[in-house]
């Protein structure tokens, strides 16, 4: 360990799989101090388990999808960093929060990848590697972070090496209300609900059919919202008319989703950058992708002086390379998982992992 | 309230490595997950190049279940040391090199 400090190549290898996505990426950093070190992907190979319409994924599903493709996507990986074993420092993998059985799956693989290779293994929060990653791409370098995904919903800023959570979803996340209302609609999960709903959604708007808005302080709740958007769909299907008399569609009513829970998104994140006083917003995770939140966000942003960052779907949605950024950074403090220790748990909360690689 | 739980089904399994590392691989990624439910055992360990694998459990229905489940695991783990182990990446590469 002591020498890794003065190493100035260090990459490591990450394995995610807390969700329907698999993920293998490889990165590096260069530099010697943690301050002005840089950091490069080597690869970011990614392969999504998708349910049919009208469903989602299982956990029993998806843990076989990425047992299946595990040894294939890591091979990818390999092939794409054109890089031998001996040059990779340290195996990352995700170790909650997330499903339990999916977890598990790629935890044994990465493991087995350690123990042959006889490399250190990392474990990593999923949250944090999010933000890391988000702020590797982006360069922002103290923003408030809007996390969302289909298992999580938090406002974050980082003070005094925690990610400290100032708001977060109370009940389910805003990725899983828009990947449920999808199965209402019974719209296609491939590449994913959320990018289809937004795509429809543009083709909305005749009417802003009324939703529940539901802030909680800094908090939100999204499954009233769900609910009534269900009966409105249910509605519409039994020829309903609208507010205005007049019959509207599934495009109406994924645009009135997208504009009532983004609305709140952007209220609490408001509050959030009032509250620390910082103008940049960074938004990570799979709903991050959408430009309708990224575009009602930058206009909050830019009302106060600030701007907003945001990353494509090759960052924003879960892959390997933002568990091997953060496990990385964490290796290079010292920290690492003895095997005997390296478990998944379904619930870790993002401000439990002591961020010492920052001031 | 509480009856002590009785391990009436169990089941032995003796799972032969080429050699004493690989076995050794297997226990030790995975012995690290507990068994779920407390009506369940189960007990790893390495012989030489064997795998011991002794499952204990309740009922038959949760010994199924349990054993299903090592087996999805150590599947997997077979997989990664054929396709992935150093020797063979290293080949792998030798190969993409030369030819």
């Amino acid at each position: 360990m002591a020498d890794l400090t003065k190493k100035t190549r260090r990459i490591a290898l990450g394995c995610e799989g807390s969700a329907n996505k698999l993920g293998i990426g490889i990165i590096l950093h260069e530099g010697t101090s943690l301050s002005s070190s840089t950091s490069t992907v080597l690869s970011n190979i990614r392969h999504t388990f998708v349910s049919p319409p009208g469903t989602g994924f299982l956990p029993k599903d998806t843990a076989a999808h990425h047992r299946a493709f595990f040894v294939r996507i890591a091979l990818q990986a390999l092939t794409a960093a054109n890089l031998t074993i001996p040059e990779i420092d340290c195996i990352c993998y995700t170790k909650g929060p997330g499903m339990g059985a999916p977890l598990t799956s790629v935890a044994v693989a990465a493991r087995t990848l350690a123990l042959l290779w006889n490399k250190p293994l990392v474990g990593v929060n999923h949250c944090v590697g999010h933000i890391e990653m988000g702020r590797a791409i982006t360069g922002a370098s103290h923003p408030v972070v809007l996390y969302v995904s289909g298992g999580n919903t938090q406002v974050i800023a980082y003070a005094e090496q925690r990610y400290r959570i100032f708001g977060e979803a109370l009940d389910i996340a805003v990725g899983n209300c828009l990947d449920r209302f999808a199965r209402t609609l019974e719209i296609s999960n491939d590449p994913a609900p959320g990018y289809n709903i937004e795509q429809l959604a543009k083709q909305g708007g005749r009417v802003l059919l009324d939703l529940p808005y539901a802030v909680k302080g800094m908090d939100c709740s999204f499954s009233g919202i769900l609910t009534r958007a269900d009966e409105l769909a249910a509605h519409m299907k039994n020829g309903g008319k609208g507010p205005d008399g007049e019959p509207f569609t599934p495009a109406d009513l994924c645009f009135s989703l997208q504009e009532t829970i983004f609305a709140m998104l952007v209220e609490i994140t408001e509050r959030a950058m009032a509250h620390v006083g910082s103008s940049q917003v960074l938004i990570v995770g799979g709903v991050g992708c959408n430009e309708r939140l990224q575009e009602m966000m930058g206009a909050m942003a830019a009302e106060r002086g600030g701007s907003v960052y945001a990353t494509d779907e090759r960052f924003c949605i879960d892959n390997g390379i933002m568990i091997a950024h953060a496990g990385l950074l964490a290796y290079e403090t010292g920290f690492e998982t003895p095997i005997e220790e390296s478990t998944c748990t379904q619930r870790f909360r993002t401000d439990e992992v002591l961020v010492k690689w920052r001031k | 309230m509480a009856t002590e739980l009785t391990y009436p089904c169990s089941l032995t399994l003796d799972v032969p490595f080429p050699d004493a590392r690989l076995a050794n691989v297997a226990l030790q990624a995975l012995r690290v997950d507990k068994e779920l439910s407390a009506l369940v055992q189960k007990d790893l360990s390495a012989v030489d190049s064997t795998l011991k694998v002794q499952y204990k459990a309740t009922t038959n229905r949760m010994l199924r279940v349990a054993v299903n489940s090592f087996f999805d695991s150590l599947a997997l783990v077979l997989e990664v040391m054929e396709q992935l182990d150093v020797d063979v990446i290293e080949a792998r590469g030798v190969q993409a090199k030369t030819g």
